[in-house]
């Protein structure tokens, strides 16, 4: 059945670039088929399309179709077309053309596998009579050698040719790493094995060659497979791209590429599609699926004149309209893409570390070797035997923990954590966190959400609160003042005209007819010649509503404790954190808070400054200090701070200078993160003890000859899996279930 | 023992043999989703 959709616009060149890798040979394109369930549907599409393209793949499994095409030639929306009336659900994925070097590669690696698997068993089984000493008649052995040698060429030259040909690099670039120790094992054993085969005498080492670059292809396969988890979010995220939009223009709606909305266009987004661009929500009030940028499962519910954003999903049952600003780069999305990338890419100094260590430690695997070799040769040994001390030596000495369990549990807690909501700019800080011991928190926007709340009204004698309330709230609609957060959807059906805002003062406008000003008590008040309401105890800010005449009404305005906060301060406390709260807020609304939350150290109407030295002195008694910010005001502290955390709000994600970003707005993320952090740190000394033993044990043991090759081979190989394994067994975080928090204090400070 | 004489080499040509088989299914993507089918609901009109 067809969906009946104009597909016109991804004939277009530009709507093209969005998704299509354009090459000499023609435009390659990759289309997700929902429709696919078999074989025959697979035949089906791929003779569809058979004449317009010029190579198809279909993957029945993934339900993906690649296809490359001529695009002056052919018209993608006449393909597209054809493979919807036939009731396939094409759908294109953006950026995600699996370029086809990569697919060739992980044929390939599979083939190595496989082929090391075949061969190693093989070679183990004509070795079997060398195992268990029996001498056959010498023809037959000679036999044996010759089918071993044959089996071991693709068994190790051609299954094993990544780990020589990483040794060449290694060493041109002048550095020493695991392949160089590993490819010089391999081919001191295979040749001395060729060598022993054409002599017709001597011990081979077939057996153990085979094996191991089985194993070490197993445990690259396994490592890869991490690092591939790492970016499958990207990937998620990138694909998560919409590539054309729905743009309401006089005449009605059109289609247009990504790239060509421009801010202020109003764009209409079906049910079940992906908002491309961030904007403000005209109608209606509906629910979207923001799991992908914030790491919250559930939807969120989003009424006219919120924020929406770019990858988000609408989960109405109706079309949504909103107003874009933000588009492209500029989008939440496009900056979170980016710091994950950027985070990928950062080298964090632990590992930097480890890689230098491994490379001494190789540097020294070698001179022992070369001297196990001179030494037994010296003492009387036979060439056959010393060679035996050297191939041992080299074969069991593993480096592989140091250059390869740090980034192997990085990237598995970095994924993890993205996972829930919290962004780890900055590797390296998930090691810094751990050693964390005191918390700064920062109050307006960190403990208290940013919205602000009603809280009581007081009206004059003979006017009606409500009615206040509500031309209050007409006044505010529309303002990007915090405190007109309090009033949103309070106004009932009143609406204001004619709105002003009085810098410095609030503002102003006509409802009913009639002039109103509503704006913080001294200057409204002072200019109206009204007595000041006295501040409260509470410390609430109060405003006050008056008309031409009088002063009609004042109303507290209070920000909300954000109901995580206080199961934060709970779980750090039980952390054995100091934690202390720099405001720049009044003493009242600071005192009241931190008594809420039963803090003891806090310092109210702090400067950015103040903050600063504070954080400075912390320091220089020693501690190590996590920053806990909004990500704007504290922009100094934050980048001051050893580790920084920011809740960012919408554009403000690249801005600050933090090294975790708590996403959706929540605070329930920096626990998992010092969780992951406990749990990276752990895992990273429990892999650098065991490559510790484990060589302090084995290199002596090599070096004296009491290791014969095939043994060494199966313990370097065992302890390359244990030190993978013991990196992927990684990083599972507990989300603490959704217990609610029972509050008995009002949740209202200041 | 003197069947080992064909046995060997024919034993070589096999191992080949599977080698080469393997190599050509995976070239042609039998292997290429070994990790999402277990994933995947089952589905009832495949």
């Amino acid at each position: 059945m067809s969906s009946g959709r104009d597909w016109t616009a991804f004939d277009r060149p530009e709507v093209r670039a969005g998704f299509g890798s354009t090459g000499g040979s023609g435009c390659e394109v990759l289309l997700a088929l929902d429709g696919i369930h078999c074989a025959g549907c697979a035949a089906r599409a791929e003779s569809l399309i058979a004449s317009r393209a010029d190579e198809i793949r279909v993957n029945v499994a993934a339900k993906t179709l690649s296809l490359r095409f001529k695009p002056e030639a052919v018209r993608l929306s006449a393909i597209l077309e054809a493979l919807d009336k036939a009731g396939l659900e094409p759908r294109i994925l953006a950026n995600e053309a699996p370029s086809t070097r990569s697919l060739r590669e992980r044929r390939l690696t599979i083939g190595r596998i496989g082929v090391s698997t075949i061969c190693a068993m093989q070679v183990m089984m004509m070795a079997w009579p060398g195992y268990f000493g029996v001498r056959p008649d010498p023809a037959i052995e000679q036999l044996l050698r010759w089918a071993q040698l044959v089996i071991s060429i693709p068994g190790v030259l051609w299954a094993g040719w990544p780990l020589f040909s990483g040794a060449y690099r290694a060493l041109r670039s002048r550095a020493l790493d695991m392949n160089v120790t590993v490819g010089l094992a391999l081919a001191v054993a295979f040749g001395a094995s060729v060598v022993r085969t054409f002599a017709g005498h001597g011990d081979l080492y077939f057996d153990t060659a085979t094996m191991f670059v089985w194993f070490l292809t197993i445990g690259r396969y396994l490592e890869s497979r991490t690092r591939a988890r790492a970016g499958e979010r990207l990937r998620l995220l990138a694909g998560r791209r919409a590539l054309t939009a729905q743009r309401r223009s006089g005449s009605g709606v059109e289609q247009v590429a990504i790239g060509e909305l421009r801010p202020g266009d109003e764009v209409v987004v079906a049910p079940g599609e992906v908002l491309p661009a961030d904007g403000m929500l005209t109608q209606p009030t509906v629910e979207l699926d923001e799991s992908l940028l914030t790491g919250e499962a559930r939807p969120v519910l989003r009424s006219p004149g919120q924020r929406v954003l770019a990858g988000a999903v609408n989960l109405g049952t109706t079309a949504l309209v909103f107003r874009a600003d933000r588009l492209g780069g500029a989008t939440v999305l496009a900056q979170i893409t980016k710091l994950m990338e950027h985070a990928q890419d950062s080298k964090p100094k632990l590992q930097q570390l480890a890689d230098r260590l491994a490379a001494h430690f190789i540097a020294a695997v070698l001179v022992f070797s070369v001297c196990g070799l001179a030494i037994a040769l010296l003492r009387g040994a036979s060439m056959d035997q010393a060679a035996n001390i050297a191939i041992a030596v080299l074969v069991a000495s593993c480096p592989c923990a140091l250059s390869l369990a740090v980034p192997a549990v990085l990237a598995a807690a970095t994924s993890r954590l993205a996972a829930s909501g919290v962004l780890v700019a900055n590797a390296g800080a998930l090691q810094v966190l751990a050693g964390v011991d005191t918390v700064l928190l920062d109050k307006t926007g960190t403990l208290t959400s940013p919205e602000m709340r009603l809280g009581e009204v007081l009206a004059e004698s003979g006017v009606d609160a409500e009615h206040c309330t509500r031309i209050a709230a007409a006044l505010e609609q529309g303002s990007r003042h915090p405190i007109a957060t309090a009033f949103a959807g309070k106004s009932g059906d009143l609406v204001a005209s004619d709105i002003e805002s009085v810098p410095g003062s609030g503002i102003t406008g006509i409802v009913d007819g009639r002039r109103y000003w509503l704006g913080t008590t001294d200057p409204v008040a002072h200019r109206a010649g009204l007595p000041i309401i006295p501040h409260g105890k509470t410390g609430d800010t109060w405003i006050v509503l008056r008309d031409e005449t009088r002063m009609l009404a004042a109303f507290s305005i209070g920000a909300r404790i954000r109901p995580e906060a206080i199961a934060l301060i709970a779980d750090l406390e039980r952390r054995g954190l100091a934690i202390e709260i720099l405001s720049g807020d009044g003493a009242d609304a600071v005192e009241t808070l931190a008594g809420l939350l039963k803090i003891r150290n806090f310092a109210a109407r702090q400067t950015p400054s103040e903050k600063l030295a504070r954080l400075r002195q912390l320091q220089a008694q020693g501690r190590k200090v996590l920053a806990v910010g909004d990500g704007i005001n504290d922009a100094p502290l934050l980048a001051a701070a050893d580790v920084a955390a920011a809740m960012p709000r919408g554009a403000a994600l690249t801005q600050g200078k933090a090294d975790l970003l708590l996403l959706g707005d929540t605070l329930a993320g920096l626990p998992l993160a010092l969780d992951a952090s406990r749990l990276v740190t752990r895992r990273i000394g429990e892999n650098m003890a065991w490559a510790l033993c484990y060589n302090l044990v084995v290199l002596p043991l090599a070096l004296t000859g009491h290791l014969s090759p095939w043994l060494a081979a199966a313990g370097m190989s065992a302890s390359s899996l244990l030190v993978v394994g013991n990196a992927l067994r990684g990083v599972t975080l507990k989300k603490e279930a959704g217990k609610p928090i029972v509050v008995p204090l009002p949740l209202t400070v200041t | 023992m003197a069947s080992l004489y064909l046995l060997i080499p024919l034993g070589v040509g096999v191992v080949l043999a599977a080698i080469g088989i393997f190599l050509w299914a995976a070239q042609r993507g039998q292997f290429d989703g070994l990790e999402d089918l277990s994933s995947r609901m089952p589905d009832d009109e495949s």
